[in-house]
C-alpha cells in the first residue's frame, strides 16, 4: 500500500522528526536565553511548558462550558500565555532574584525546587490523571494528500502538524525581528555577550531580565501547547520528559544563541527519529528504545568536542 | 501545675494510642502512568480496613487498623523512597502494595527484604517476582503471574486468527516480562512474530516505531502502561494506518484509553486482565461488600486490593502481634486449607475462630488466594473489548 517514492521515510520519520524538532527548538530558545542572560540552567522550564498546556486546556474547557464553543488551542493559548508570563516574573522575583548575586548553583537549586513545586501544584489542582486535550485520532490533511499524491509524493500530514510548523515559523521570525531590530532585543544580546559591559553602557539589566522571561515564557508556552496538540493529552511529567533533549539542543546550538537553539532543536528532533530508520537492512538502525540516548549522546559528544556549541555560544 | 499534669497525661494517651494501633504501609501508584487504574484499588484497600475496624478491630483490645498510604508512582525509585519511609519512619508492620511490578521488585530488593518486612502486592504480575527471593519468604502477591496471562493472550491471538503479529513493549519490568512470555507462547502455538521491539516510555511521538513495525504486520501486540506512552503508540499506529488490530494486557485497560482515542477507532482492540469467576460464593460476598462500600467490584485488580489488605489483617490477627517476623508464616496459614472458609467482609467471624484457636482459610473475591511456595496465587483472566463506548469484559475459559 505504501508505494509512493520515499513515502515511509518522509511521512513516518522525517515529518515526525521535524515536529519534535520544532517543539524542542521552542523550548530550547527559553533555556538558552535564561542560560545566556541570567546565567543559570533553569530546570523549571519544562514544568512551565506543562503548566502552559494545562492553562490552555482550562481556558478551552471554560469557554466550552460557558458558550458551548470549541476553541482552537492556538486561540486559547493567548490568554494562557499572559498567565504563564506572570508566573515566570513572579518566580523570578521571589525565588531567583534573591540568589542572583550568589553562586550560580544556588539559583539552579532554586529552579529545581521550583520545578517540584509547580509539578505538585498542577497535580493538586488538576489531579494526577491524564487530561484529554483533543480526543480521537488525527487524520491527514486531505488537500495536501491529494495534491502531493498527484505528483507521486504522497504527504500524510495531520492538521495539527501543519499548525505546529506554521506556529514555529511565525515565532522564530518574530523572535529574530525582536533580537535584531528592536532596542530591547539588541540589549538582550548585549547582556548575553557581556553583562558588565552592557551595564556600563547604561543598559537597564533588570528590564532585560524581564524581557528575557517574557520571550522565554512565550516560547515555553508555545512549546507546551504544541506538545499537547501533538500527543493530544496532558500529563504532569510531559514537560520534564522534554527537558533533557531541550538542554541538549541548547548546548548543541551554543549557550545564549537563540538561532543555535532552533537549529539544535531540529537536529536533535531529527536525530532521535531518524536513528530508528532501517538505514541498513530491514531492522531499525538503533532500537527505538534508545531514542532518548541519542539526544544525550549528542550532548555529551558536543560538550567534549566543542563545548561552545555550533554557533559559538558561551562555554563553561 | 494542673495544666502540666493534664498535658502530660494527654500526651501519654496519644503516645499509647499510637503504639497500640496496628499500621500497614500501603504504597500505591497514586501519581505516574496509571492513576486511573490505581484509584479504585486504593479505595478497595481502605474498604478492607473499614471492614476490620467496623467489626471489632484488631486483637482482643479492638485496636484500630491504620492504613498509611504513600505514593510509589509506579516507579522503582519512588517506590524505594516511599517504602523506606513507611518502614523506618512510620514503622509499619507490613507492606500491602505496590501496584506495579518494577516498583514491587525494587522496593523488595532494596528495602523490605533486608528489613525483614512482608510485602503483599495487590497487582504486581511480572513472572520475575516468583523467583526473586533467595532463602527468604517475604514477598507475596494477591494477583496471578503473567507467566499465565501471556499464555492466555497468545491463545486469544490465535483464536482471533492473528497468525502474524508485531510486538512492541515498554522497556520496564512488567511490560518486558509479559512480552517475553507472550512471544514464547505465541510462537509455540504456531504464530509468527514479525518484529519485536522495545520502546522508550513517555515519548512525544512513536511514529517511527509504529512505521518500522507496521511494515511487517497488521496486528500489534502492545505491552505498555496507558499513561506512559501506550495511548500515544496506539494513536500514532491508527493515524498512520500502520496497524488495525491490537491486543495487550492490564496496563492498557482503562477508560482513559477510550476517552482519548475515541470508541469509534477501537473496533480491533482486545486487552486482557486478571479477573474473578463471578459464580463463586466468595465473589458474591465480595460484590456485596464492594457495593455497600461504593467500590467498583469488577474493575481490574480491585478485588485483589481488598483481598490483600484483608489477608494482611488476618495474618496479623493470627500472629497475635504486629511483630514483623511472625507475619509471613501466619499469612500462609490464614489463606490456605485446612480451616473454616472465610469470605470477604467476614472479619468478626474470622476473629472469633482465631480467638478460639481455630484455623481459617480465606477465599477472596479475586480467587482462592492460596499461596504457592513462591508466594504466588493462581488466577483467571478476562478479555475486554469496546462495545458502545465502554469496555465489556468476558471471562476466558
Amino acid at each position: 500500500m505504501w508505494d509512493a517514492f520515499g513515502f515511509e521515510f518522509v511521512n513516518f520519520y522525517l515529518i515526525p522528526g521535524l515536529v519534535l524538532g520544532c517543539i524542542y527548538a521552542l523550548g530550547a530558545i527559553g533555556i538558552t536565553l535564561t542560560f545566556g542572560i541570567l546565567r543559570f540552567a533553569n530546570f523549571a522550564h519544562g514544568e512551565m511548558m506543562m503548566m502552559g498546556g494545562y492553562l490552555t486546556w482550562t481556558i478551552m474547557a471554560i469557554v466550552t462550558a460557558l458558550f458551548g464553543l470549541t476553541l482552537h488551542p492556538l486561540v486559547a493559548m493567548v490568554p494562557a500565555t499572559a498567565v504563564v508570563i506572570f508566573l515566570f516574573l513572579l518566580t523570578d522575583k521571589y525565588f531567583y532574584k534573591p540568589f542572583r548575586k550568589e553562586d550560580t548553583i544556588k539559583v539552579v537549586m532554586a529552579s529545581f525546587g521550583m520545578m517540584l513545586i509547580i509539578r505538585s501544584a498542577v497535580q493538586a489542582i488538576w489531579g494526577p490523571n491524564q487530561l484529554k486535550f483533543v480526543s480521537g485520532i488525527a487524520k491527514p490533511n486531505e488537500i495536501l494528500r491529494d495534491v502531493s499524491g498527484s505528483i507521486d509524493l504522497m504527504l500524510l500530514v495531520p492538521n495539527k502538524h501543519i499548525w505546529i510548523f506554521l506556529g514555529t515559523i511565525v515565532i522564530v521570525i518574530a523572535l529574530s525581528y525582536l533580537l535584531n531590530k528592536t532596542r530591547i532585543g539588541k540589549a538582550m544580546r548585549a547582556v548575553s555577550d557581556s553583562p558588565d559591559l552592557a551595564h556600563v553602557t547604561g543598559i537597564d539589566v533588570d528590564q532585560v531580565i524581564r524581557a528575557t522571561w517574557i520571550v522565554g515564557g512565550i516560547c515555553a508556552m508555545a512549546a507546551g501547547v504544541f506538545l499537547a496538540m501533538d500527543i493530544q493529552l496532558l500529563e504532569t511529567t510531559m514537560g520534564f520528559r522534554m527537558l533533557l533533549p531541550m538542554f541538549a539542543a541548547a548546548i548543541l546550538g551554543g549557550i545564549g544563541k537563540p538561532y543555535g537553539a532552533v537549529f539544535g532543536g531540529l537536529v536533535i528532533g531529527l536525530a532521535e527519529e531518524l536513528s530508528a530508520y532501517p538505514w541498513i537492512g530491514d531492522t531499525p538502525l538503533l532500537s527505538p528504545g534508545y531514542k532518548t540516548g541519542v539526544a544525550f549522546a549528542i550532548m555529551v559528544i558536543m560538550l567534549i568536542v566543542r563545548p561552545q556549541g555550533l554557533f559559538k555560544g558561551r562555554s563553561f | 501545675m494542673k495544666n502540666v499534669l493534664f498535658g502530660a497525661s494527654a500526651l501519654a494517651m496519644i503516645t499509647s494510642g499510637a503504639f497500640a494501633d496496628v499500621t500497614i504501609g500501603n504504597p500505591m501508584a497514586m501519581t505516574g502512568p496509571i492513576p486511573d487504574l490505581n484509584a479504585p484499588i486504593a479505595a478497595a484497600v481502605d474498604l478492607a480496613a473499614k471492614s476490620v475496624n467496623e467489626q471489632g478491630g484488631m486483637f482482643k483490645s479492638g485496636e484500630m487498623l491504620n492504613i498509611i498510604r504513600a505514593d510509589s508512582a509506579c516507579d522503582p525509585t519512588a517506590a524505594v523512597d516511599a517504602v523506606t519511609k513507611l518502614i523506618n519512619v512510620s514503622n509499619v508492620a507490613a507492606i500491602v502494595g505496590p501496584v506495579c511490578s518494577g516498583a514491587t521488585i525494587a522496593q523488595a530488593e532494596s528495602v523490605s527484604i533486608p528489613a525483614g518486612v512482608v510485602t503483599l502486592s495487590v497487582s504486581a504480575s511480572s513472572p520475575a517476582i516468583s523467583t526473586m527471593e533467595d532463602g527468604t519468604d517475604l514477598v507475596f502477591r494477591a494477583a496471578a503471574s503473567d507467566a499465565y496471562q501471556g499464555v492466555a493472550l497468545a491463545e486469544l491471538a490465535i483464536e482471533k486468527g492473528y497468525m502474524d503479529m508485531a510486538v512492541s513493549y515498554a522497556n520496564d519490568d512488567y511490560n518486558a516480562a509479559i512480552a517475553a512470555v507472550f512471544v514464547d507462547a505465541y510462537t509455540a502455538a504456531g504464530g509468527t512474530v514479525t518484529a519485536n521491539e522495545a520502546h522508550e516510555p513517555s515519548k512525544a511521538s512513536y511514529r517511527s516505531e509504529v512505521a518500522t513495525l507496521g511494515s511487517t504486520s497488521d496486528n500489534l501486540a502492545l505491552f505498555a502502561y496507558y499513561g506512559s506512552g501506550g495511548i500515544t503508540v496506539m494513536r500514532n499506529a491508527l493515524e498512520t494506518a500502520a496497524f488495525s488490530n491490537f491486543i495487550g494486557a492490564d496496563g492498557m485497560l482503562s477508560d482513559e484509553v477510550i476517552e482519548q482515542i475515541g470508541a469509534e477507532n477501537m473496533g480491533g482492540v482486545t486487552f486482557t486482565t486478571s479477573a474473578s469467576d463471578p459464580t463463586t460464593e466468595a465473589y458474591a460476598a465480595w460484590s456485596a461488600v464492594a457495593e455497600a462500600g461504593g467500590v467498583p467490584a469488577a474493575d481490574p485488580f480491585v478485588p485483589n486490593g481488598y483481598d490483600a489488605a484483608f489477608m494482611m489483617a488476618l495474618a496479623i490477627e493470627k500472629a497475635g502481634t504486629a511483630d514483623r517476623g511472625a507475619i509471613a508464616a501466619a499469612l500462609r496459614e490464614i489463606s490456605s486449607a485446612p480451616g473454616e472458609i472465610i469470605l470477604p467482609g467476614e472479619w468478626a467471624k474470622a476473629k472469633e475462630i482465631l480467638a478460639a484457636g481455630g484455623d481459617i482459610n480465606y477465599e477472596g473475591g479475586a480467587g482462592n488466594q492460596d499461596f504457592d511456595e513462591n508466594g504466588d496465587v493462581a488466577g483467571l483472566f478476562s478479555k475486554s473489548e469496546v462495545v458502545d463506548g465502554a469496555w465489556v469484559a468476558e471471562l476466558i475459559k
